[in-house]
C-alpha cells in the first residue's frame, strides 16, 4: 500500500467504527467503551476483549437533556445519547475514569439512562504520585477487573497483562514516531492526521500497530511536501470533521498536538515492573508517571511550558488551543497558556469548539485572520 | 486600477471602490446582508456610483459572514484582518479597534505597522452586538439610529442586569411596565452593550488610541459608554460601516 492508501485505511476505520465493533462481536471478542481521557486499555485488552474509545459524536442532543444541565460538555451528553439511542448496543460495558466532573455525572446518568450495558467506574485519585495515589489506583483498576469478569465472563491474569503492555508500549512508540514523521511531512492534511489518532481508539491495538508501522515506513520513504504555515494544536478533542476541513482550506498544517484525544495518550509508557512488583502494579506506575495533561493534578502546571517548548521546537508558527466548550479543566489553563506563549512571543488563539455545532463560520473567520496574522 | 471590496454582514452589504489603493471613488450601502440580494444590490450600486463597469475593476475582494458565497469575488478574507486595513487606512495612530457588528463583536489590536498583532471575538451570542440594540429598539418602539438621542438625555441609566438579551428583552419589558423613563431605559441598554463589548476589550488588552467601526460605532450613546468603561477615549472611525469594505478593497490591491 502506497501512503495515500494507508491513510484511506485509517479514514475508513475513523468514519465507521459501528463496522469494527460488528465485527470483533462477531468475531466472538467483547467490545468494552472507554470513554475519555485515560482508562486502563490494557487490562480489557489482555481479558480479550476490544476497548473502544467513546468520545461521543457530532450529534444533535435529545434524550441525554433529561439527565444532563444546559451548559456542561458535549462529549459526555453526546456519550450518553449514543447510549440512549442504541449506538453503542452490543458493548459488553462502559468503563469511565473520573478525572474531571462533568465523567462522574456521566457515570451516573449512564446508570439510569443506558440500562443495557453496564457502568464501571474508574475512580482516581486526585494525588497520584504518592504511594498512597499508586495504592487508590490499584484498588481503582482492581474494581475495574472485578466488574469487567462480571459484565463478560472473561478472567484477569497479570501474564496476559504482560503481553498487553507489551503491545500497547510498542504501539505507544509508533504513534510517537508517526507524530515525529507527521511534522516534517507538511503534505499530510489535518483531516489525515486526525484519522490516524481517531482510528486509534477503535480498532484493534495490534491491527493499528500494523497500520501505523506500514504509514512510518512509507513516510520515511516518501519526500516532504512543500512548506505551509504551520500550528501546533491543543486541547481536548479536535477530530470535527467541518474544523479540520477549515485547517485544510486555509491551508494551514498541524506541525504537532498537545490533544488528549490525540498526542497526549501517547506520551508515557509501562514501565518495566520492579522486584517483587506485578505487572498491574506497573500498569499503576503508568497512570501516576503521567503528567502534562489538563485533566491531571499538577500545581505547577508544568504543561504549559512543555506546550510552549514543543511549539518552538516544531517551529510552529502559531498555537491554536481549540477548546471544548463548557470544558473547565482546559479554560482554567488557557489564560497560562496565551500567557507563556504571548511571553515567547508565540502568537495564541482559542477556538472554542462543541459537538452540537453546525455552523463553524466563526471558526472559519478565527483561524482565517490567525493565518493573515502569523 | 481600481479594486472593489465588498463586506457582506448579517445585516447589512457595504462596498467600496478604491483607485490605485489610495483613493475612493464610490461607496455602497444596502440595509440587507448574506442570503439577500442585498450584496449584488450593493455591487451595482458602487459600480453605478463610480462610472465604472464590472471589467474595469482589477481585484474583487470579498468579506464578512457571506464572503465565500459571492459569486464575483476574486478573493476572500476575514473581517478582522478588513477592518485592520480599513481602520488604520485613516487613522495610522489606531492600536486598538472595536468592531461591533449585527451579529458580534470583535477586538483587534495592530501594531504600529498596522498589522494585527491579537484579536478577540465574543461568544455567539446576541449580547453586546447590534442585533441586541434592535431588539431592545423594538421593544421600545423607536428607531436604532435614535437611541443615541434618548440615551443622551438620560439623568439616572437603568441598570440591565441580565446578560442574555432574551432575558434583558423581559428585563426591559418589566421596567415599562413601572413607567421607567424611556431615556434613562435607554442610557442603561447603552451601558450594557459598553459593558460586555468592554470586557471583550480588556481581553485582548486596549492600546491607545482605541477606534470604533462598525454599524453600532455610530451610536454616541455606547461610545460614551465605552469610553467611561475603558477609561480612555474611544474615536469614531470616519464612515465606520465602511471599513471592512475598505480594507477589503486595500487587500485586493495589494493581490495585485
Amino acid at each position: 500500500m502506497n501512503t495515500n492508501e494507508i491513510f484511506k485505511e485509517f479514514h475508513k476505520a475513523a468514519k465507521d467504527p459501528k463496522a469494527l465493533m460488528d465485527r470483533y462481536i462477531g468475531e466472538g471478542k467483547p467490545v468494552v467503551l472507554v470513554a475519555p481521557v485515560y482508562t486502563p486499555e490494557e487490562i480489557i485488552y489482555s481479558m480479550g476483549c476490544i476497548p473502544m474509545g467513546a468520545w461521543g459524536a457530532d450529534i444533535a442532543l435529545k434524550e441525554s437533556k433529561q439527565y444532563f444541565p444546559a451548559f456542561i460538555c458535549s462529549i459526555v451528553q453526546s456519550i450518553l445519547e449514543l447510549g440512549i439511542n442504541g449506538t453503542y448496543k452490543g458493548a459488553s460495558a462502559l468503563v469511565v475514569p473520573s478525572l474531571c466532573d462533568s465523567l462522574k455525572c456521566l457515570g451516573q446518568n449512564w446508570k439510569y439512562g443506558v440500562s443495557d450495558i453496564p457502568f464501571i467506574p474508574m475512580t482516581y485519585p486526585q494525588n497520584r504520585k504518592p504511594d498512597f495515589g499508586h495504592d487508590f489506583t490499584r484498588a481503582g483498576y482492581e474494581r475495574v477487573i472485578e466488574d469487567l469478569t462480571k459484565a463478560t465472563g472473561k478472567t484477569f491474569s497479570d501474564e496476559a497483562l504482560a503481553e498487553a503492555i507489551l503491545l500497547y508500549n510498542k504501539h505507544n512508540a509508533a504513534m510517537r514516531d508517526f507524530a515525529r514523521l507527521a511534522a516534517i511531512h507538511p503534505e499530510i492534511t489535518a483531516a489525515q492526521r486526525s484519522d490516524v489518532y481517531k482510528s486509534a481508539w477503535f480498532m484493534d491495538k495490534a491491527e493499528h500497530l500494523n497500520l501505523v508501522g506500514a504509514l512510518v515506513d512509507s513516510l520515511k520513504e516518501s519526500a516532504p511536501g512543500p512548506k505551509r504555515k504551520s500550528v501546533y494544536i491543543s486541547g481536548i478533542l479536535a477530530d470535527s470533521p467541518a474544523l479540520l476541513e477549515i485547517f485544510d482550506d486555509l491551508d494551514l498544517f498541524i506541525v504537532g498536538d498537545d490533544v488528549a484525544a490525540e498526542s497526549r495518550q501517547y506520551g508515557t509508557d509501562t514501565p518495566d515492573k520492579e522486584d517483587g512488583e506485578t505487572n498491574l502494579d506497573a500498569l499503576v506506575n503508568k497512570f501516576c508517571n503521567r503528567d502534562n495533561c489538563s485533566l491531571l493534578y499538577d500545581v505547577d502546571k508544568k504543561r504549559i511550558d512543555r506546550i510552549v517548548r514543543k511549539a518552538s521546537s516544531l517551529r510552529a508558527d502559531g498555537v491554536v488551543v481549540i477548546l471544548t466548550k463548557f470544558c473547565d479543566p482546559e479554560e482554567f489553563d488557557y489564560p497560562l497558556i496565551k500567557k507563556a506563549c504571548d511571553a515567547k512571543g508565540i502568537p495564541c488563539i482559542l477556538v472554542e469548539v462543541d459537538r452540537q455545532m453546525e455552523n463553524m463560520e466563526q471558526a472559519r473567520t478565527m483561524l482565517q485572520t490567525f493565518k493573515d496574522m502569523i | 486600477m481600481y479594486t472593489l471590496g465588498i463586506d457582506i454582514g448579517s445585516t447589512t452589504s457595504k462596498c467600496v471602490v478604491l483607485k490605485e489603493g489610495k483613493e475612493i471613488v464610490a461607496k455602497s450601502l444596502i440595509p440587507f446582508g448574506t442570503g439577500t440580494k442585498g450584496p449584488m444590490q450593493a455591487f451595482e450600486a458602487a459600480l453605478s456610483e463610480s462610472g465604472l463597469k464590472e471589467e474595469d475593476i482589477s481585484f474583487i475582494m470579498a468579506t464578512g459572514y457571506g464572503r465565500t458565497t459571492f459569486e464575483k469575488m476574486n478573493g476572500e478574507m476575514s473581517e478582522l484582518s478588513c477592518h485592520g486595513k480599513g481602520v488604520f487606512f485613516h487613522h495610522p495612530d489606531c492600536r486598538t479597534i472595536i468592531d461591533i457588528g449585527g451579529q458580534d463583536a470583535k477586538v483587534i489590536t495592530l501594531s504600529s505597522g498596522g498589522a494585527i498583532s491579537n484579536f478577540v471575538m465574543n461568544d455567539k451570542c446576541a449580547a453586546g452586538t447590534g442585533r441586541f440594540l434592535d431588539v431592545m429598539a423594538g421593544i421600545l418602539m423607536i428607531g436604532v439610529e435614535d437611541l443615541e438621542t434618548f440615551a443622551l438625555q438620560s439623568t439616572s441609566p437603568i441598570s440591565i442586569s441580565s446578560t442574555c438579551t432574551v432575558f434583558a428583552e423581559s428585563e426591559v419589558i418589566s421596567q415599562l411596565s413601572k413607567d421607567a423613563d424611556k431615556n434613562d431605559l435607554v442610557a442603561g441598554i447603552c451601558n450594557s452593550v459598553a459593558s460586555r463589548v468592554a470586557a471583550l476589550a480588556k481581553r485582548a488588552g486596549i492600546k491607545e488610541a482605541v477606534y470604533m467601526s462598525g454599524g453600532v460605532a455610530q451610536n454616541g450613546g455606547v461610545r460614551t459608554a465605552l469610553s467611561r468603561e475603558l477609561g480612555c477615549e474611544v474615536h469614531f472611525a470616519t464612515d465606520a460601516q465602511y471599513m471592512g469594505a475598505l480594507g477589503a478593497a486595500i487587500a485586493g490591491y495589494e493581490k495585485l
